[in-house]
């Protein structure tokens, strides 16, 4: 839940203001009445399971996928089947007044047609309300990748409702962190949004860190210190094939990408102490973008490309402050508490995100940027490593759950949590994947 | 703090039985600070024979001066002092605590003493807040052990310096007294 | 458990072949035959004694032949006379054996007859007995044949009764199967439409408890109203179309905060929305409060938001209305809704 700095208005106040706004409309023909509130829940939807022509792959149910997906976005809230009072497939099967009697604002249905190795899904979404289809579509996928499918589903669907483009067929980086033979053992995964399907991507008894997805989503830099000191690779996912970009004396970390993926920001402290660089991937000519003894460190680019937000302790502790062009004087964004860090902006210039200490806890918070207005956004209290989804809807971070480390999807203004289903050992670093046309 | 408590009761400790095994001959090792086993104390004052070490049977020596004394006192005391290769800090902060300048001054002479001896500074932090912060702050408390052994006589080509960040705890936890126990820098000898 | 043996009838046998028709056909045939040859007798019916006379025992004794002697005239005519006096006690004795001679035959006859009819009768009777003898042989018969013949029949009816009980087990099985199907079906229906009843049940209570609430709203408005007319009314008389006007101006504020907070509860704003986005409504309500028409005036510019504003002005069933017809026809038959989130501070 939110500790919202914002408040209500008295009623009264609601009341007076009601009144003197009727009164001068009351001279007007017309009556007008305002709604500036909505709903503080989330809307209701059903996935009807889709109905099946041919041997369907064995695995999670493209609606079950479906369900997952909507309701990880804390946006959402959706029917169990077992409530449903039919299970429609095509409009003609839709009474809306079920849905109606249900609560249901939405409902999508639909049928999947297998033929050969490829499956078809044929589906509808309906305003149950309106009693109008808002969204109609056929998409087929090798039967091998109905998960893809399913995702395929969910991004329009959540598009169709809300406006924004969905972010479930986005991928996560991560590191676990286990033991094998009595070493520690640290991986770096990609998978699916929802935790599945994934993939290690790099295996060492020394530490990983800071993996960070190149705006083409085909690549990764991250920190890795198997060499004994932290050193940035950048690790092509396809070929597996990776290069060592930043081994100075001193710290080689925190990489970002630039939008147009040939630059890194990462922070050496091959001049005596952490700075904040700018290297061209192809040149790998460096460019200082500050001079300060302090700590400077966690950069990222702004929604714009060309501004920087990153974390400095110049004031005493660690603040966010932000460059609106690189190497340009910087300006302190937070002020609420003693310690704010690793800032990750929206994709839209709404919001970024960070880490931020209040009494002993450690928690996500935003802050939007046009008023810098701060919000908390988690109960939980030892909350690291905030990513954007790069729809700006979604947030994920790292957090400890029951003496483990594990990965929470809250929706971006502190909504609904969803914890990922816990894999093998801690779970920490995620990183969002962007949106892949 | 832990830290002052204990040192100061091992150097405490250790001053007793070296002063009671001080030897005439100044049996007092300048290498590594290891006893030679075979030195037996005897007390020129007192007449009495106190033995340090293994039992080997007293051997007379010829007086020491005070001065030697003192000497052979103020080394065995920074010797003791080396033993302590771990220094801590406070949350957020690379200030090198008042206990730990002494211990570092007896190691920086001794690698003034001793230009051959490298030695790596490993810096940590809690795991409270971000990990690329930490790695930051991890080095800035290796930089300033470093900085402070070469103010103290140490040259730049003896150390290395390298951050962890909050990766290598000491201790497992999430309780004050790990968290206190994972701020540190420490000292590797090569 | 249901029986479900249908009633077992020997299909697939023409009538005429059935073992019932035949054993009665055997029957009526075995009865013809004996009826055939049955010789319906009657004690009446005799035979002539011709055909029996032939065993008669009695014979007629032959006539002496006349012996002729020559002896003297005198002799021979007191011989003649004595000889016509023989002849004639002869004849007399001859007709008097005649008579007694027919007397007996008659006698004989009779007894001839009442022994035919004796033997006749015992004739009759053998033969009687010999035709119940035989109808019995052949009732015997008949009926072992018949049993023998239902013996038969119980075979085959067994055997056919064996052979429809496995037809209609297997048909049985196969039954069940579908019954099972059926009843797991229908269980599910029966599962749903208890939940759709239980879901409607449901909807019934919420609806009534909403309803009892608008209702006591209502009442509450209602009285409000009531108190405020009497006191305008006391107070001026002159301004009274004035009073009126402010009097439905504040009824009709009631029932927009009613309408506002209803319609807030209902509106699911997009996520993306932004404090620019303002959508307008024109909303035609009918005076029972139900919706009669929607039209969007004044779009937000982003469809999403624009369909979430009209989805919550379809969801309410029923608007909160005044009951004043007047007032509800100055404010409320038709009037605009305006949606525009704002974050109040």
């Amino acid at each position: 839940m939110t500790h919202r700095i914002w408040h209500k208005p008295s009623r009264t106040l609601l009341a007076a203001t009601a009144l003197i706004f009727f009164a001068v409309s009351a001279a007007r023909a017309e009556l007008l009445i305002r709604i500036t509130e909505g709903a503080d829940s989330a809307i209701p939807v059903a996935v009807v399971p889709f109905a099946e022509s041919g041997q369907m792959p064995a695995g999670d149910k493209v609606s079950s996928i479906v369900q997952a997906d909507l309701t990880m976005t804390g946006e959402f809230r959706t029917l169990p089947p077992e409530k449903m009072l039919s299970l429609p497939s095509r409009r003609e099967e839709v009474y809306f007044r079920d849905w109606r009697l249900l609560g249901q604002r939405y409902v999508l249905v639909g049928a999947l047609s297998r033929s050969g190795d490829r499956v078809q899904a044929r589906y509808e979404l309906f305003d149950v309300n309106r009693e109008e289809r808002i969204l109609g579509e056929t998409a087929a996928a090798p039967a091998s990748n109905m998960r893809s499918l399913a995702h395929h589903i969910s991004d329009k669907v959540y598009e169709a409702i809300t406006g924004v483009p969905g972010a479930f067929s986005t991928k996560l980086a991560y590191i676990t962190l286990d033991t094998a033979n009595g070493k520690p053992r640290y991986r770096l995964q990609v998978s699916d949004v929802d935790g599945k399907r994934a993939r290690i991507r790099l295996e060492s008894q020394e530490p990983i860190l800071s993996p960070a997805w190149s705006p083409d989503g085909e690549k990764l830099a991250y920190v890795s210190f198997e060499t004994g000191k932290p050193v940035i690779f950048v690790h092509e996912l396809a070929t597996g094939n990776r290069t060592k970009v930043a081994d100075f004396p001193g710290l080689n970390s925190a990489p970002a990408w630039s939008d147009d993926g040939r630059s890194l920001l990462m922070t050496l402290s091959k001049d005596g102490n952490a700075e904040i660089y700018r290297m061209n991937l192809d040149t790998r000519q460096l460019t200082k973008l500050t001079n300060h003894w302090a700590i400077d460190t966690e950069p990222s680019y702004d929604a714009t490309g060309k501004g920087i937000f990153f974390t400095s302790d110049r004031s005493g502790g660690p603040q966010i402050y932000h460059m609106d062009t690189p190497g340009a004087e910087p300006r302190r964004i937070t002020f609420g508490s003693r310690y704010n860090a690793r800032p990750r902006p929206d994709n839209d210039g709404n919001y970024v995100y960070y880490v931020h200490q209040r009494d002993r806890a450690f928690h996500i918070a935003r802050t939007e940027l046009k008023t810098g207005e701060e919000t908390i956004l988690t109960r939980t209290e030892s909350d690291e490593s905030p990513s954007v989804a790069p729809n700006g809807r979604m947030l994920i971070y790292a957090t400890r759950q029951n003496g483990s480390n594990v990965l929470t999807v809250i929706s971006a203004d502190g909504g609904a949590a969803y914890s990922l289903p816990a894999s093998e050992g801690d779970v920490r670093e995620p990183a969002w994947g962007p949106l892949v046309r | 703090m832990n830290f002052s408590a204990q040192s100061k009761a091992f150097a405490l400790l250790l001053s007793v039985g070296l002063v009671a095994g001080c030897s005439s001959t100044g049996g007092t090792s300048e290498e590594g600070g290891e006893y030679g086993s075979d030195v037996a104390a005897v007390d020129q004052e007192g007449g009495s024979t106190v033995y340090g070490g293994d039992d080997q049977g007293g051997v007379s020596s010829s007086a020491m001066t005070e001065e030697e004394r003192m000497e052979a006192r103020k080394q065995a005391e920074q010797q003791a002092l080396r033993e302590i290769t771990t220094f801590y800090f406070d949350f957020d902060t690379a200030e090198i605590k008042q206990e730990a300048r002494d211990v570092l001054v007896a190691h920086a002479r001794f690698l003034a003493n001793n230009p051959g001896q490298n030695v790596r500074i490993e810096g940590h932090a809690d795991e409270r807040g971000t990990k690329e912060y930490n790695l930051a702050l991890g080095e800035r408390r290796a930089n300033a052990v470093q900085r402070f052994l070469i103010v103290n006589g140490a040259s730049r080509g003896q150390l290395e310096t390298v951050s962890y960040g909050e990766e290598k705890p000491a201790v497992m936890g999430s309780s004050e007294s790990a968290w206190a126990q994972n701020r540190r820098v420490e000292l590797v000898f090569e | 458990m249901r029986d479900h043996q249908r009633e077992v009838t020997t299909t697939g046998v023409p009538p005429w072949k059935s073992p019932v028709a035949l054993s009665v056909t055997l029957h009526l045939l075995i009865l013809g035959i004996a009826l055939a040859g049955w010789s319906w007798t009657s004690t009446d019916h005799e035979p002539p004694p011709r055909s029996i006379s032939a065993r008669l025992i009695t014979q007629q004794e032959p006539e002496p032949s006349p012996v002729v002697e020559p002896v003297d005239q005198q002799k021979r005519d007191e011989e003649r006379r004595a000889e016509e006096q023989r002849r004639k006690e002869e004849a007399e004795r001859q007709r008097q054996e005649e008579e007694a001679r027919r007397i007996a035959e008659q006698k004989r006859q009779e007894e001839q007859k009442r022994l035919q009819q004796q033997k006749e009768q015992e004739r009759q009777e053998a033969e009687a007995k010999e035709r119940e003898a035989r109808k019995a042989r052949e009732a015997e018969a008949a009926r072992q044949k018949a049993e023998a013949e239902a013996k038969e029949r119980a075979r085959q009816k067994a055997e056919e009764e064996k052979r429809r009980q496995e037809e209609a087990k297997r048909k049985a099985e196969e039954e069940k199967r579908r019954q099972e199907e059926q009843r797991k079906r229908e269980e599910a229906e029966r599962k749903r439409q208890e939940e759709l009843a239980r879901q409607e049940a449901e909807r019934k209570r919420l609806e009534a408890e909403r309803k009892l609430r608008e209702q006591q709203l209502e009442a509450q408005a209602e009285a409000a109203q009531r108190a405020r007319e009497e006191e305008s009314r006391r107070q001026r008389e002159a301004a009274a179309a004035k009073a009126r006007e402010a009097q439905m101006l504040s009824e009709s504020e009631k029932y927009q905060a009613l309408i506002r907070e209803r319609l807030s509860q209902a509106w699911y704003p997009p996520s993306s929305a932004t404090e620019e986005m303002t959508a307008r409504l024109q909303i035609t309500l009918l005076p029972t409060g139900e919706l009669a028409g929607v039209r969007l005036v004044s779009s937000s510019g982003n469809t999403a938001f624009d369909n979430s504003a009209l989805g919550a002005v379809r969801s309410l069933s029923r608007y909160p209305i005044p009951n004043d017809r007047d007032t509800f026809e100055r404010y409320f038959r038709q009037f605009t809704i305006e949606f525009n989130p704002r974050r109040l501070r």
